[in-house]
């Protein structure tokens, strides 16, 4: 398999507080990856550098070949539409727009809208029935559904997920997880921030984040 | 998906940007109610200065009026005649003036001769008591200043007898004239009647017309009148003429003024709404930008709909301000003022342009830092 993320010597400084320190490893396409560590160690502001939402301090990450700190403002929003799908913890749903117009949304800023695909992507996460609803008036878990049909709809080269389950209950966990395991199956490369080490166990690969450095990547021969 | 977007960010934000399309449409209801006025102050004050009375003088070359010396005298018949040919929509009224210092009883009196009918377009302001006409039979009417009548003790309907040199005629009170001028101090008569008093059959003092129109083109009028009338100097009342351009001058800087206040003012309002609206999307903007929408992309959509607000408040108030001038015109002027279809798009790319110019703080949203926003700070 091919290398789709490659990261060297990654830092970054938020003034005087480091948030990685020298951080180094690469992900093959088609790998599900779980980051993991305690709060404030750095797995979130690694998400962020590879989805182009913040800038490292130094050292390099290569996201199917683009390195992400050389990107001026404009390259770093083609980066992010074409290449990244992104999953939030708190969802962040526009929420003056239906399920199915925050998914078109994604589609806006990447090329051209395809109402057709969109609902065919929201009924994929089971929400064929909740296309018409506002964020408001679907459940965490059904509004997660809708952040991953978001995520997947312009078939995006790696898809960062920062705690998408930190937010739902277990029923909704389950589902949103089945998706995952869906999108793994069909060799999408994913990055996954999670502190349920159960999640961390269905990943190909664990890394384990500590005070903004690496301190192990397990793998599943390790893991068992 | 731009317009669908755009109509569910208007709607999404409906409270505050009622506030700033509240603030839009009232000024455009002033802003396009005082623009028709000036457009249409010119014609409507100029209307309102044919009250200050005659604005051109036309006299013998170097004459001497109103009696002192021995005064040359005019052809009334080829002023008339002159007048008539120019056929200038300008000219609201002409009255011809033979002035003669007669004698009531004893009293010596300015009687000028002109034509009475023309006498309240000439001077619209005057106030006369009675109705300016004698009763059947009686001998010509006449009318006299307000300061005579006290002195002779006259009354409308009392006779009045004057003499000049060897000539006499009767005449008739019909109206006692309250000019607040040197026209208080005389008695006016028929034309023909003081020609024939005067034994002076076809000859005039002086013209005195009412001309409507700027202080240039009465000033044009004038010289016009000068080449058809060689022997004679028509000239503009420079007072009347000069405070007339000079109170026009006045009133359009004040309107000119007036808008650009209400403008700025305006902008300041929506600029206030916008910055609270600015810092309710920052979460939507750092989301948008965290999807790939570009800088120019978003900064569009904002602008597009704050553009559309501008539009939209412009349209309203330009349809409301049309009433409203209506309504001042009728309260100022006592006609509606009239409505010009340029002040509509006017109006409409004025309250765009204000619009955007409030919009500033949405336009400092392009440089949001979606990982900033998501981490709450």
């Amino acid at each position: 398999m091919a290398t789709l993320v490659q990261v060297d010597d990654l830092r970054k400084e938020f003034g005087n507080v480091r948030a990685l320190a020298g951080v180094s490893f690469s992900v093959e396409a088609g790998e599900w990856i779980a980051i993991m560590g305690p709060s404030g160690s750095g797995k979130t502001t690694l998400i962020n550098i590879l989805g182009g939402l913040d800038m490292p301090t130094s050292g390099q990450a290569v996201v199917d070949g683009v390195d992400v700190a050389r990107l001026d403002e404009a390259g770093l929003a083609r980066f992010r539409a074409q290449k990244i799908g992104f999953i939030f913890q708190q969802f962040h749903l526009v929420p003056y727009l239906t399920a199915l117009e925050n998914v078109m949304l994604a589609q806006y800023f990447h090329s051209t809208t395809d109402e057709k695909q969109a609902r065919q992507a929201l009924e994929r996460v089971g929400l064929g029935d909740r296309i018409e609803h506002l964020p408001g008036a679907l459940s965490g878990g059904e509004q997660q559904r809708v952040a991953v049909a978001r995520a997947l709809i312009n078939h995006p080269k790696l898809i960062l997920a920062d705690e998408p389950t930190g937010n739902l209950d277990e029923a909704n966990e389950e589902t949103v997880i089945r998706l995952f395991q869906e999108l793994h199956g069909e060799e999408h490369t994913i990055l996954m921030v999670t502190h349920d080490p159960a999640i961390g166990n269905l990943a190909d690969r664990r890394i384990e984040f500590a005070h903004g450095k690496l301190k192990h990547i397990l793998t599943p021969t390790r893991l068992a | 998906m731009f317009w669908r977007l755009l109509w569910k960010l208007l709607r999404g934000s409906g409270g505050r940007l009622t506030v700033a399309l509240l603030s839009l449409v009232s000024c455009a209801m002033v802003v396009s109610a005082l623009l028709n006025l000036e457009f249409d102050i010119e014609h409507k004050l100029t209307q309102e200065f044919r009250m200050l009375g005659a604005n051109i003088l036309v006299s013998p070359r170097n004459a001497q009026v109103n009696g002192s010396g021995p005064a040359e005298l005019m052809s009334e018949s080829e002023v008339s005649a002159t007048l008539g040919a120019l056929k200038d929509p300008a000219l609201v009224a002409a009255a011809p003036f033979l002035y003669v210092v007669a004698n009531a009883g004893k009293t010596p009196v300015v009687v000028a001769g002109t034509k009475l009918e023309e006498l309240s377009k000439l001077e619209p302001a005057w106030k006369i008591e009675g109705d300016g006409r004698s009763s059947p039979g009686a001998p010509s009417s006449c009318l006299v200043g307000r300061n005579v009548a006290r002195q002779l003790q006259l009354i409308v309907g009392s006779p009045l007898p004057l003499t000049y040199l060897n000539n006499h005629a009767q005449f008739t009170v019909a109206g006692i004239v309250d000019a607040g001028g040197t026209e208080d101090n005389q008695v006016f008569v028929g034309l023909a009647e003081a020609q024939s008093l005067a034994t002076l059959p076809g000859k005039i003092s002086v013209a005195q017309l009412s001309v409507s129109g700027t202080s240039n083109s009465i000033s044009q009028f004038a010289a016009r009148l000068a080449t058809a009338l060689p022997a004679y100097e028509p000239r503009p009342i420079r007072q009347i003429t000069e405070a007339e351009g000079d109170l026009l001058s006045r009133v359009r800087l004040l309107i000119v003024s007036m808008v650009i206040l209400i403008l700025v003012l305006t902008a300041l309002c929506v600029l206030g709404t916008m910055a609270a609206l600015a810092m309710e999307r920052r979460q939507d903007v750092g989301l948008m930008k965290a999807l790939g929408g570009s800088i120019g992309r978003i900064v569009t959509l904002f602008m597009t709909e704050v553009g559309v607000l501008g539009a939209a408040g412009g349209f309203v108030g330009a349809i409301l301000g049309v009433e409203l001038s209506r309504w001042m015109g009728r309260r100022v002027f006592g006609t509606a003022i009239s409505s010009r279809w340029e002040i509509f798009p006017l109006t409409i790319v004025l309250m765009v342009a204000v619009a955007l110019a409030g919009a500033l703080p949405l336009r400092l949203l392009g440089k949001v830092k979606p990982a900033v926003i998501f981490r709450g700070e």
